[in-house]
């Protein structure tokens, strides 16, 4: 199977963190904000014009744009 | 003096918690990195005791991302008034609790002695949880208070831990930078998981667990996601965007107008006053015309500063300024702009100097920058005066549909110029803002509460102030040095009589100021108007409202009248003709004043603030000789343009 990144997932669609690619830029402020491997995360949004994309992660709600999703590996 | 700072995430009630500690009522806001200042204050004095506390904006971790972050975590390290704190209260919102433990396990690295403060109980306990203090206590080896906010209970338990500390003055340990890489940060928080799990204690069985407990405990606020899910989506999304908007810039004008009406009577009434007390001389016409103007266009744009101000802090307050950063975000990366800049872009609106200061929270330096660049587009809350002045010449019935469309015209046209600024200064690419680092939009976007209006009329309040106190001054400056300008040297010559009537005229004609604007007359004759209206151009420069008191003073309003300062303006622009005997004052080279007005660069403030802000006086310099070349040019050829249309 292969894998999905958190930018793919569909609107009100869940999942967990498999892994993040940590040569991203604005990774470690993604892990900061609570996107950890092991963690399930739900797409509770997407801006009007789709991107950046509301996810809900550790009990709040965060926006990234769909770019910075990319790095987030999902199952 | 004992030192205690409040450091914490963004909207974890660490706001909340200053004001208990020391009985004052500052900002809380909603939108995460909008609080730049530092509010500082001593221990209420009902505590019986002396320590120094300050609350800080609110941080992720101790490794910074912005510049507002950098000068955040430096200020929580060494403050360059207060110095570094002896204690640091952290405030950990419960049911964010692996979350938030980041920062605190970052500021026990770095030594510093902390103790934590737990807030939002209440929401984790309509979750059914609760925390195990005593437990999370031993977990970190540091002090854990439950603070009930809202019932303020728990209070007492964290002053007696501050006086504790202040009067043990135990030997502080080296606090130490901190710096980790992105590997250590995922164990870090892989540990703090672990942490919650053993602390939290489902009410259902006792023991958290359960798998279905924690998916509880990790869900968001549902009524949250049912608004977001209309709020964010393509249509009604969209459509709440800009009636949200256009409500906003509605009600500054609709509601700001009578008020500024009443002020602008208000001060014409004690102008008139003055000189019919005290008869025609310097002294009084400097107190009439120098200072009481001045003092006047100043108070006459408080009105909309504050409307607009007390908008802007119930968008923030209520949560949806962050989801309003988050629709805009695309388009405006097409430009070369973020979502971060929506919030300085609607300050903007009330003035550009707080808008630059907010510009701060845009995490990339070239993001940041042209965001700054375009801020002076925006129509700023001075223009209105002026716009008002100028519209009530095109339209003379007040509160018109007419005028009202042409108001929202050049609003339309203030946010499409700074756009396609942007755009243009984007095409550009590096030559004129070099691209340093990546761009990113990480925004959480908070739950959606009942703003608190208290809290909402007091940041306003506030704000307005620090504009008066900040933009007061050199407009009150500008006003007399204008004033002096317009009087002197005829003022003091006794040959012109105040018998046959013409006094103002006369003293006019021969003042400095007709002086300077009869050189300058070439440059402002292509914009249809006269040396008078150079004149006034020229005093804008300080700031763009004063144009509206050089105009009076150049067009001689006659204190004496009955009506208010605008209408006798209005009168006497009516009358005003060149010296071919031309009217100044047509419709075309009003809408040139309109569209100069629009675009040029007028303001000492901003471009103080901007120098501040970027470091260098480049931005300025290129803010201040690009919109004022291209104000000129556009102004220009819109007089010519309607001209050639065969309007007057
Ligand atoms: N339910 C609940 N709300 C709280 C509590 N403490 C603060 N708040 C609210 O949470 C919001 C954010 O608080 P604030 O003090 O501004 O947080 P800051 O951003 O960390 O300064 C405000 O609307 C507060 O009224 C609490 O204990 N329970």
């Amino acid at each position: 199977m292969k894998f999905r990144n958190a930018s793919q997932l569909l609107k009100g669609e869940q999942s967990q963190i498999l892994d993040i690619d940590y040569s991203h830029p604005s990774a470690r402020r993604i892990i900061e904000v609570g996107f950890t491997p092991g963690e399930e995360i739900i797409v509770v949004g997407k801006s009007a014009f789709n991107d950046p994309i509301a996810y809900s992660v550790r009990g709040t709600v965060i926006a990234i744009r769909k770019s910075e999703a990319s790095c987030i590996q999902v199952r | 003096m004992f030192l205690v700072s409040l450091v914490g995430p963004p909207n974890s009630g660490k706001t909340t918690l200053f004001n208990l500690l020391s009985g004052q009522k500052v900002k809380t806001v909603n939108y995460p990195g909008a609080t730049i200042e530092y509010y500082h204050s001593k221990i209420d004095k009902k505590f019986g005791f002396d320590v120094e506390l300050i609350d800080t904006p609110g941080i992720i971790s101790l490794i910074p991302a912005s510049i507002d972050e950098i000068i955040t975590i430096d200020g929580i390290y060494s403050h360059p008034e207060y110095g570094t704190p002896d204690l640091i209260i952290t405030t950990v919102d419960a049911s964010q609790l692996s979350r938030h433990l980041v920062l605190v396990n970052d500021l026990i690295e770095a030594n510093f002695n902390v103790v934590v403060a737990i807030t939002m109980n209440d929401i984790l306990a309509r979750k059914n949880f609760e925390i195990d203090f005593s437990k999370l206590s031993n977990e970190l080896s540091i002090p854990v208070i439950k603070i009930d906010t809202l019932k303020e209970n728990g209070i007492d338990n964290l002053v007696k831990i501050i006086k504790d500390y202040s009067e043990k003055n135990k030997n502080q340990k080296e606090i130490k930078r901190i710096n980790e890489d992105t590997l250590a940060l995922v164990e870090k928080y892989n540990k703090i998981s672990e942490i919650e799990k053993k602390v939290m204690i489902s009410k259902n069985s006792g023991i958290i667990n359960l798998l279905n407990d924690f998916k509880n405990l990790h869900k968001p606020d549902d009524i949250s996601l049912k608004i977001d899910a209309i709020l964010l989506s393509k249509t009604w999304g969209l459509l709440f965007f800009f009636f949200a908007m256009s409500v906003t810039f509605a009600s500054v004008f609709w509601v700001a107008a009578p008020i500024m009406d009443l002020i602008d009577y208000g001060f014409a009434y004690i102008s008139e006053w003055i000189t019919t007390l005290f008869g025609i001389n310097w002294l009084t016409q400097l107190l009439a015309n120098g200072l009481v103007a001045g003092f006047g266009s100043v108070a006459v744009f408080v009105p909309q500063i504050l409307i607009l101000f007390l908008i802007l802090g119930l968008l923030e307050d209520s949560g949806y300024l962050a989801r309003g950063a988050m629709l805009v975000d695309k388009p405006l990366s097409k430009l070369g702009l973020n979502g971060r800049s929506f919030a300085p872009m609607v300050s903007g609106f009330a003035c550009a100097v707080p808008a630059i200061m907010a510009a701060r929270t845009i995490p990339n330096r070239r993001e940041r920058l042209l965001t700054i660049f375009i801020l002076p587009l925006l129509s700023c809350s001075a223009r209105i005066p002026v716009y008002l002045l100028l519209i009530g010449f095109l339209v003379p019935t007040t509160g018109s549909l007419t005028a009202g469309i042409i108001l929202a015209s050049i609003y339309l046209l203030s946010i499409v110029s700074s756009l396609v600024a942007a755009g243009i200064i984007n095409k550009f690419k590096n030559s004129i803002i070099p691209n340093q680092d990546h761009s990113s939009f990480i925004l959480e976007l908070p739950t959606y509460k009942k703003p608190k209006f208290n809290n909402v009329f007091f940041n306003a309040f506030t704000s307005t102030k620090s504009y008066i106190i900040g933009a007061g001054p050199i407009i009150l400056i500008f006003s007399i040095v204008l004033w002096a300008l317009t009087f002197f040297p005829a003022g003091i010559d006794n040959s012109i009589s105040n018998e046959n009537g013409n006094f103002e005229q006369q003293l006019i004609e021969n003042s400095y100021a007709s002086n300077i604007g009869k050189f300058l007359e070439p440059a402002v004759s292509p914009l249809g108007v006269d040396w008078r209206v150079g004149v006034a151009i020229i005093t804008s420069f300080a700031a763009r409202e004063v144009f509206v008191s050089s105009m009076a003073l150049m067009f001689q309003v006659n204190i004496s009248d009955e009506d208010s300062i605008q209408k006798s303006l209005l009168k006497n622009m009516q009358k005003a003709k060149k010296s071919d005997g031309t009217k100044v004052f047509t419709t075309s080279s009003i809408i040139g004043l309109i569209v100069f007005f629009i675009i040029a660069m007028q303001c000492v403030s901003t471009l103080a603030i901007t120098k501040k802000e970027t470091g260098s006086w480049r931005m300025p310099i290129l803010q201040f000789v690009i919109y004022t070349i291209s104000a000129y040019i556009l102004a220009v050829s819109s007089v010519n343009l309607i001209k050639f249309l065969g309007i007057a």
